[in-house]
C-alpha cells in the first residue's frame, strides 16, 4: 500500500512538473510582459530604466532559465507579487482555495448521493416513466451550459421571486444563514451540471450488478430485495461510479469557474480568469498549478477509493 | 538441388508478461531452433497440434513476427542482409494464404482492390492492366470475373477462400505458404479448395508449404512431411514414409488418431493422451516425454536431435519406432 | 457467417434499420438538421423582414415581439432572431469543424499509438492522459488570450474576422482529441491482429499504407460516435468560452457572446439571456440524443435506452 502510494506520488509529482513547464511557457506567450505593463503605468521611464526592469525580472532570457528561476523561488516559498492586488500570491490564493473548496465540496457531496440514489432507482424501475424522466434529468445536466443555468436561477429566485441572493460572498453578520443562502444557487447549478453522468454510470452499473449470476443465486436463495440491493449490488455497483466521479474532478472544476464567475464568488476559478484577463502572471501560474495538483490528488485518491472497495482488484488496477 | 527457402537453427521467442507484479520477465519459446528447407516445386507440409508452433514459424517466415535467433535464406540469399528492394522482391514472390477466409479480407474493399492490392504495394502494372490480370485471376480460382465489383461478405467461405488464393497468385509468385488453409471450410468444399491448390501447383509451378493437422489433405498435397511438436520439429520424412512408417511416437500418434491414411498399422488405443504442456514451462529432456509411451530415464534428461534415420528421413527421438529402409 | 459479415456494407443497412427505430436519436437528428438549416438561411430571413442582426439601429432599442421583429430587439436595436440564427452559424459550424479536428487529430495519434505499440505507443498515451488531467477551461481561456504575435502572425491575420474563428477551432481540436485517441486506439488493437491486415504486411506495405486502407476505415464506427459526441462539448466549450468574452469576438456573433451581453440586461430583459441559451441547450441535447441512438444502433451489445 505504502510503496503503491509512493510511486503514485512520484508519478503525479512527475506530471505536474511538466504541468508547471507548459503553463509556465503557455502564459509566457500571453500579450505583454511585465515590463511593458509597468512602463504603461509610468510614462516617464526612460529607455536606461527599461533595460534595467528588463534585466531585473529576466524578461529576454530564454524559457527554461526564467523558469528555472521561478521553480527555485518556488520551493523556497516565494510564489511572487501579484500584479492586480499588490499582494503575495500566496496571501490570495489560500483564501480562495477555502472558498472553492467549500463550493466544490458541498455540490460534489450532494450530486453524489444524488446521482448513486438516482442511478438505482433508474436501475431498479427499468423501463417505466421514472426511468424516463431520469434519463431526461441526466441528459439535460450534460447538456446545460452552466453560466446560462446559473443565469436563469439568478433571474428565478433572485430577480422574480426575490428569495435569494444573486451573487457574492455571505457577510460576517449575515451569519450561517448567509452562508447557506449564497452557497444555495452557486451549489444547485454545479449540482445540476454535474450530475448527469454519474447518474449515466449508476445505472449502468448497478443493472449490469443485479444481472449478475451471484445476485441472482442471492434471490433464489431469498434474500428480501432491499436487503438484497443495499447489501450487494449498490456496493459492487458505486466502484465504477466513484471512479467516474473522482476521474471527473477536473470537469467539476471547469463548472466552478463558471459558476463563481456568474455568482461573484471569491473563489479559485474566479480569480484564475481574473488573472489571466489582467495579465497576473504570477497569480494565474501559482493558481492553475493549485488546481492541477488538486486534480492530480483526486485522482490518486480514485484510485485508492477503487481498489478500497474491491477487494478483487489490486493496487493499480489489474483484477486478480 | 538447393532449397529456394530456408530456415537454419530458427527461433522465436515472446514476450509472456511479468510473473506477478515485479516478477521476472517470462517468455514464451514458440519457435526453437527449427531446421528446414522448402525445395522448388516440392510442397512441404507443417503438421502437428495447435500450439506447436507451425503459424508462428510461417510468420516469422514473412517477416510478420520477428525471429530472437538463427537465419532465414531466400534463393541461398540471408534475408536479414538483404536491402530494401531485394526484400520487397522476396515478399513478391512468397505469398500467404491464411486460416480464415472471413479475417483475412478486408470488410471494406471490392474483391478487385483485395487481389489487386499486392500488385499495387509491388507497383505492378497500370490500372488496366491490373484490372486484366484480376479477370483472369478470377477464372482462374473459378469465379466468375464479375465477382470483382462485389464486396467479401457476398461470398461463402469457399468462394472467399478463392479470392484469397487469386490474392496470392496475383504478383506471379513461386512460394505459397498456406495455413490452414481449409479447416475454416464445410467439408464439402475442402476438397474442391484441395483440387484448386494442386492444380495451381502444377500449372504454375508454385511450391506450397502447407500448414495442417488435417492429415488426409496433408496425404493429399504434401511430397514432404515435418511434423513439429512444442516448437520443434521431431520428425522430416517424404510423405510416404511418414505416413506408412513413423519414425517419431508423437507422429505415431498423431497418425493413430485419424485411422485409414497410409498402410502402416494401426496400434488402437494409441492416440495421444492428455494435453500438450504449457510453452511457457516445457518439460525438460525431450519435450514429449510426458506423454510418450515409449519413454524411458534418458527421455527426461537429455533432448534428443534430429538425425537421418535413412535417406530423407529424418527424426528426434531417442528410441524411435522402427522404418522401412 | 452472420459474426463475420458484421462490419460490412450491409451492416450499414442494418445499422440504419436499427437507428431508424430509435425515435430520440431521430429527433435529434432532425432537430439539428432544421438549427443548421435556419441558421444558414440567415441572410435571407434578414434581406425578406427588411432587419439586421449585425447592424445597430438606436431608434429601435428592445423594442418587443413584432412582425417583423419576431423575437424584438436587443439592446443596439439589433433584431433578436436574425441575431440568434447568425449566432447559431457560428456555434454550429465551430461545433462540426472542432469535432472534425479533434476526431482527425484523435484518429491519428490513437491508430499509430495502436499499430506501432511499444514505446510510441507509452510515450502518446502518456501525452494523452497528460492532457486529459489538464484543467480544462483554464487552459482553454490562457490559449484563447495567447498573443499570437509572439507565435510569429502578422498582426493583420489575427484582427481578421476569421482568425477569431479560427482560433477557438484550433483551440477546442487541441483540448478535445484525447476521447477519440483512445477509442481508435483500442480498435487498432484489435485490427492489427486480423488476418486482412497480417496479409497487408506479410507484402511490405508500409505503416501509412496499413493505416490509411485498413486499419482506419475500419474503426470508422468508433470514430463516428466519438465526433457526434465530441460536437456537443465543442458547442458548450466555445459558448462558455465566449460567454468569458475570450471567444468570438465582435462584431461576430455566437450564441455564447450573445449570453456574455445578455448578463448585465437580465433584470430588464430577460428573453435576450433566455433564447440563446435554450438553443444552446437544445442543439446539445439534440447532439447527445443522436450519439447514443449512433452507439446503440453500431454496437448491438450496448443497452437500448
Ligand atoms: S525421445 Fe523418448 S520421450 Fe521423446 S519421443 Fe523419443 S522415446 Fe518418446
Amino acid at each position: 500500500m505504502t510503496r503503491f502510494l509512493l510511486s503514485r506520488a512520484a508519478g503525479a509529482f512527475v506530471v505536474l512538473m511538466a504541468k508547471s513547464f507548459v503553463i509556465f511557457a503557455l502564459i509566457g506567450l500571453m500579450p505583454g510582459d511585465p515590463v511593458d505593463l509597468l512602463m504603461n503605468a509610468n510614462p516617464d521611464a526612460t529607455p536606461e530604466d527599461i533595460a534595467h526592469l528588463r534585466q531585473l525580472y529576466g524578461v529576454d532570457t530564454p524559457i527554461f532559465e526564467r523558469y528555472w528561476h521561478w521553480l527555485t523561488a518556488a520551493v523556497h516559498g516565494d510564489f511572487g507579487f501579484s500584479r492586480l492586488q499588490h499582494r503575495p500570491v500566496w496571501d490570495i490564493v489560500i483564501p480562495a482555495l477555502g472558498n472553492t473548496i467549500v463550493l466544490t465540496a458541498t455540490a460534489f457531496t450532494i450530486a453524489t448521493v444524488i446521482a448513486i440514489t438516482l442511478g438505482t432507482i433508474a436501475a431498479l424501475k427499468r423501463g417505466t416513466w421514472i426511468e424516463r424522466a431520469i434519463g431526461l434529468l441526466a441528459y439535460t445536466g450534460i447538456s446545460i451550459p452552466a453560466f446560462w443555468l446559473g443565469l436563469m436561477l439568478i433571474y428565478l429566485f433572485a430577480v422574480i421571486l426575490g428569495w435569494l441572493p444573486a451573487g457574492g460572498m455571505p457577510r460576517p453578520e449575515e451569519g450561517i444563514r448567509g452562508i447557506f443562502s449564497h452557497l444555495a444557487l452557486p451549489v444547485l447549478t454545479l449540482v445540476i451540471v454535474e450530475i448527469g453522468a454519474p447518474t449515466r454510470y449508476a445505472r449502468a452499473a448497478m443493472l449490469e450488478v443485479l444481472g449478475q449470476d451471484y445476485i441472482r443465486t442471492a434471490r433464489a436463495k431469498g434474500l428480501s430485495s432491499r436487503r438484497l440491493i443495499l447489501k450487494h449490488a449498490l456496493r459492487n455497483a458505486m466502484i465504477p461510479v466513484v471512479t467516474i466521479i473522482a476521474l471527473g474532478m477536473g470537469n467539476l472544476f471547469s463548472g466552478a469557474l463558471l459558476t463563481e464567475t456568474i455568482f461573484a464568488w471569491r473563489g479559485m476559478g474566479r480569480l484564475i480568469l481574473e488573472a489571466i484577463m489582467g495579465n497576473d502572471y504570477n497569480l494565474a501560474l501559482v493558481c492553475l498549478l493549485f488546481t492541477t495538483a488538486a486534480i492530480l490528488l483526486a485522482n490518486i485518491l480514485a484510485d485508492v477509493a477503487y481498489t478500497k472497495l474491491d477487494p478483487r482488484i489490486g493496487l493499480g488496477g489489474r483484477r486478480k | 538441388m538447393s532449397p529456394i527457402l530456408q530456415a537454419e537453427n530458427l527461433s522465436v521467442r515472446f514476450p509472456a508478461g511479468r510473473e506477478g507484479w515485479f516478477g521476472p520477465k517470462r517468455e514464451v519459446q514458440a519457435v526453437s531452433n527449427v531446421d528446414l528447407s522448402l525445395f522448388a516445386g516440392e510442397t512441404l507440409a507443417l503438421v502437428g497440434e495447435s500450439g506447436s508452433g507451425k503459424t508462428t514459424f510461417a510468420r516469422a517466415l514473412l517477416g510478420l513476427v520477428g525471429h530472437s535467433g538463427g537465419t532465414m535464406r531466400f534463393d541461398g540469399a540471408d534475408i536479414a542482409a538483404m536491402n530494401r528492394t531485394a526484400r520487397q522482391a522476396m515478399r513478391r514472390t512468397v505469398q500467404m494464404v491464411f486460416q480464415d477466409p472471413f479475417g483475412s479480407l478486408d470488410p471494406r474493399l471490392t474483391v478487385a482492390s483485395i487481389i489487386a492490392e499486392p500488385l499495387r504495394i509491388h507497383n505492378i502494372g497500370s490500372a488496366a492492366t491490373r484490372r486484366e490480370r484480376v479477370r483472369a485471376l478470377l477464372v482462374q480460382v473459378g469465379l466468375p470475373p464479375d465477382a470483382a465489383s462485389r464486396y467479401p461478405h457476398q461470398f461463402s467461405g469457399g468462394q472467399r477462400q478463392r479470392i484469397a488464393i487469386a490474392r496470392a497468385l496475383a504478383p506471379a509468385p513461386r512460394i505459397i505458404i498456406a495455413d490452414e488453409p481449409l479447416s475454416a471450410l464445410d467439408v464439402s468444399i475442402q476438397s474442391q479448395i484441395l483440387n484448386l491448390m494442386a492444380e495451381l501447383r502444377d500449372r504454375a509451378g508454385l511450391s506450397y508449404l502447407l500448414i495442417s493437422h488435417d492429415l488426409a489433405a496433408v496425404h493429399h498435397l504434401a511430397d514432404r512431411v515435418a511434423a513439429m511438436y512444442l516448437g520443434r520439429v521431431v520428425e522430416v520424412a517424404p510423405r510416404d514414409a511418414l505416413f506408412d512408417t513413423p519414425a517419431h511416437p508423437y507422429t505415431r500418434a498423431l497418425l493413430d488418431a485419424v485411422p485409414r491414411i497410409g498402410a502402416g498399422k494401426r496400434v488402437p488405443g494409441g492416440a495421444l493422451q492428455g494435453d500438450i504442456p504449457s510453452p511457457l514451462a516445457p518439460p525438460p529432456g525431450c519435450a514429449f516425454h510426458p506423454r510418450c509411451p515409449r519413454a524411458s530415464s534418458v527421455c527426461a534428461v537429455e533432448a534428443p536431435v534430429l538425425r537421418v534415420l535413412a535417406g530423407a528421413h529424418q527424426a528426434a527421438c531417442h528410441h524411435p519406432l522402427e522404418i522401412a529402409a | 457467417m452472420s459474426a463475420h459479415a458484421e462490419e460490412s456494407v450491409s451492416v450499414w443497412h442494418l445499422r440504419w434499420l436499427r437507428l431508424k427505430r430509435d425515435r430520440a436519436a431521430l429527433a435529434g437528428a432532425g432537430l439539428l438538421a432544421l438549427l443548421l438549416m435556419a441558421s444558414e438561411s440567415a441572410p435571407i430571413y434578414e434581406a425578406w423582414q427588411g432587419v439586421s442582426g449585425v447592424d445597430a439601429d438606436l431608434l429601435s432599442r428592445f423594442d418587443p415581439a413584432t412582425a417583423q421583429h419576431w423575437l424584438g430587439s436587443d439592446d443596439a436595436g439589433r433584431d433578436v432572431f436574425a441575431r440568434l440564427l447568425r449566432g447559431g452559424q457560428t456555434s454550429l459550424t465551430i461545433g462540426i469543424m472542432g469535432a472534425l479536428g479533434a476526431s482527425i487529430v484523435g484518429t491519428l495519434i490513437g491508430s499509430i499509438s495502436g499499430y506501432f505499440r511499444g514505446r510510441v505507443d507509452m510515450v502518446l498515451m502518456r501525452f494523452t492522459d497528460f492532457m486529459i488531467a489538464l484543467p480544462q477551461l483554464p487552459i482553454l481561456i490562457i490559449l484563447a488570450a495567447l498573443d499570437l504575435t509572439k507565435l510569429g502572425f502578422s498582426s493583420e491575420f489575427i484582427r481578421s474576422g476569421s482568425a477569431g474563428y479560427w482560433r477557438i477551432v484550433v483551440i477546442v481540436t487541441l483540448l478535445g482529441w484525447t476521447g477519440v485517441a483512445r477509442l481508435v486506439r483500442a480498435s487498432t488493437l484489435a485490427l492489427a491482429e486480423r488476418e486482412f491486415v497480417l496479409a497487408a504486411r506479410a507484402q511490405g506495405a508500409p505503416a501509412w499504407w496499413v493505416l490509411g486502407i485498413h486499419i482506419v476505415p475500419n474503426a470508422i464506427t468508433p470514430v463516428i460516435v466519438a465526433t457526434t459526441i465530441a460536437m456537443g462539448r465543442v458547442i458548450l466549450a466555445e459558448s462558455g468560452l465566449s460567454f468569458l468574452g475570450v471567444g468570438i469576438q465582435p462584431p461576430a456573433t455566437s450564441w455564447g457572446s450573445m449570453l456574455s451581453n445578455a448578463q448585465e440586461l437580465i433584470t430588464s430583459a430577460p428573453m435576450l439571456a433566455i433564447w440563446p441559451g435554450l438553443l444552446i441547450l437544445v442543439s446539445v441535447v439534440a447532439i447527445n440524443f443522436l450519439g447514443d441512438g449512433l452507439q446503440a444502433a453500431f454496437d448491438p451489445r450496448s443497452d437500448p435506452r
